[in-house]
């Protein structure tokens, strides 16, 4: 297998990156990032290049050049925006425009022939009418009026879904929140306060999925022939109030209409990224995503935990137990 | 509680399942509102033993009253006289209700989507179902024990997925607290405020007379053809009022 990673300096591209060096069927790794260091030292196996992609003469040039040198014949596209409050069209460009180009180019590429594109669970639209449990055939969220952070993911997913049946092999993974720093969560960035604010009288179901899970989910399907969207869970579903006890956090129910004002107050304050507007409808209904079909055709279960800090009574309990004295 | 180490409950890590049912929360409630189910309605319940031991299992009711105080004491009755967690399957504007859609969610009740039912129906789980929705609840005082509309979803994924039906005939619940009227605000989706004729639920008895088990007996394939579910539903309503005419013959009073 030889393949070409986007997206690679991020936490889950750096684990991917790592985890199919290690691989013995993997030949070539050519990943791409904006960064001009490698996020990993190189090795005989990888290759890095750092490159903007939402240009598309740089993306054609990276299919028909390295790509086709190296003979790629597997992509895994994990390029997205991370920050949620920029917008433009740059952004759009890097969230859509280098998905569209990498696509079509991947499609009359004579080496490439598996795309898997790493989704996200914001592209399914959450109401009061919508199952608790997500299935692929849920509805798409097409509000006009949601933050450009989620319309360009559907847009995104939808331009990949477009050419699923064709030539090329697509298999499209809706992964759900990945709780890590620099991965775009806007769950970590709210836990990230030692209040954290939940509207009064709800507590949804919250299902979060750890690095380790995603990399095992990526590799499943480069290594499959299986097309068509997955939907890849965590194995933590636990209430909102849980979430931020699990965190060490202070859980305080406000009632609704006054938390976005002050998260709002937090974000040009503070300078954090969470935005209350964007997870409004989760923070209401939840919504946990069902990984039947990825375990059917994967063969992908969730096995790991998330990574949830110790909780600040511990600490200090384990500070002033004598016996950790020494 | 037997049912806690079941089969019927998938803890999905923290103690709850992916709908939000929380065991421990359910056996509070049960031993809460005992006194209600054993003192207050003085329940009367038979024929528990049609309910299947394992399996996927639609129980359909009848419906009325202001609040679905029949949909609480079916589940209360089934956990006591079974070893399965009922997930009764509400309208869709019960997850927009602050505190009830939390509190709900904890004990069991699940929003009635297509999908949510299709999940717990392959899970074998039991789940209860009222086919009047709304209109049950909302009818007149003297119209009580009429089946109203009658919807037929149930019969849909009962025949697509092997469920078997068993028919509940819930007496006492229209007697115990009567809608006077209602008003036409849409509060949180709600399809209207109920005005009580009583300020809380009068003593009424309440029976519960469970039907003999319903073999549909149509192939899966027979779900998508429109006939055969109306039919299938139609057979279901009339065991279900046959149930009601014997149990309501069978009362010697209201509150007796």
């Amino acid at each position: 297998m030889r393949v070409l990673i986007t997206g690679s300096s991020t936490p889950l591209g750096v684990a991917l990156i790592e985890a199919l060096v290690a691989a013995p069927d993997v030949e070539v790794v050519l990943a791409i990032g904006r960064e001009a260091d490698a996020p990993v030292p190189p090795t005989e196996k990888l290759v890095y290049q750092t490159l903007e992609l939402e240009r598309p003469r740089v993306m054609h040039d990276l299919l028909w050049g390295p790509a086709h040198d190296l003979a790629i014949d597997t992509v895994v596209h994990g390029m997205h925006h991370r920050r949620s409050g920029d917008h433009g069209r740059r952004v759009h460009l890097q969230n859509v425009g280098a998905t569209r180009e990498l696509v079509l180019g991947c499609r009359d590429h004579p080496t490439i022939r598996r795309l898997v594109y790493r989704s996200f669970a914001e592209v399914y639209a959450l109401r009061h009418t919508t199952s608790d449990l997500i299935d692929e055939d849920e509805p798409l969220d097409f509000d006009p009026t949601a933050e450009q952070w989620t319309r360009d993911r559907v847009e995104a997913d939808l331009t990949v879904c477009a050419q699923l049946g064709r030539r090329l092999s697509i298999a499209v993974l809706r992964f759900a929140e990945i709780m890590a720093p620099e991965m775009g969560s806007q769950l970590w960035d709210y836990l990230q306060s030692r209040v954290c604010l939940r509207p009064m009288g709800f507590d949804p179901m919250i299902n979060v999925l750890a690095i380790c899970d995603a990399v095992t989910a990526l590799l499943l399907a480069l290594r499959s022939e299986a097309t068509g969207v997955f939907n890849i869970p965590g194995r933590d579903t636990l209430p909102l109030s849980r979430v931020i006890f699990e965190s060490s956090r202070a859980d305080v129910p406000v009632p609704g209409p006054l938390i976005a004002p002050l998260y709002r107050l937090r974000r040009r304050i503070a300078g954090f990224d969470f935005r209350y507007e964007m997870n409004l409808r989760r923070f209401h209904f939840g919504g946990v995503l069902d990984g039947s079909r990825a375990r059917d055709a994967l063969g992908y279960t969730p096995r790991m935990p998330v990574h949830w800090p110790t909780p600040w009574w511990k600490t200090l309990f384990e500070r002033l137990d004598p016996r950790n004295a020494s | 509680m037997s049912w806690q180490s079941t089969e019927s409950f998938h803890d999905e890590g923290f103690g709850f399942d992916a709908f939000g049912l929380h065991p421990p929360s359910l056996a509070s409630a049960l031993r809460v509102t005992a006194p209600l189910y054993e003192r207050y309605f003085r329940v009367e319940s038979s024929g528990a033993e049609h309910i299947p031991d394992h399996g996927p299992v639609i129980l359909v009711a009848n419906h009325g009253g202001v609040l679905p105080i029949d949909a609480a004491i079916l589940s209360l009755d089934v956990l006591r006289h079974t070893q399965r967690i009922p997930r009764p399957i509400t309208d869709h504007f019960v997850p927009r209700l602050p505190i009830a859609s939390t509190v709900l969610a904890r004990l069991g009740v699940v929003s009635g989507t297509r999908a949510n039912v299709r999940h717990l129906l392959e899970r074998g789980e039991l789940i209860t179902i009222f086919p009047e929705g709304v209109t049950g609840p909302a009818k007149r005082f003297r119209d009580r024990y009429q089946i109203q509309s009658w919807r037929v979803g149930f019969a849909e994924l009962a025949i697509r997925y092997g469920a078997t039906v068993v028919p509940v005939a819930i007496i006492g619940a229209e007697e115990s607290w009567p809608l006077l009227g209602k008003l036409g605000t849409h509060m949180f989706g709600a399809p209207y405020l109920p005005i009580p004729a009583s300020p809380f639920p009068l003593p009424a008895r309440l029976h519960l007379h469970y039907g003999a088990p319903i073999e549909l007996g149509y192939p899966p394939a027979a779900a998508d053809d429109p006939d055969a579910v109306t039919e299938a539903a139609a057979t279901v309503r009339g065991a279900l009022e046959d149930e009601l005419a014997v149990a309501l013959a069978f009362r010697t009073g209201v509150f007796r």
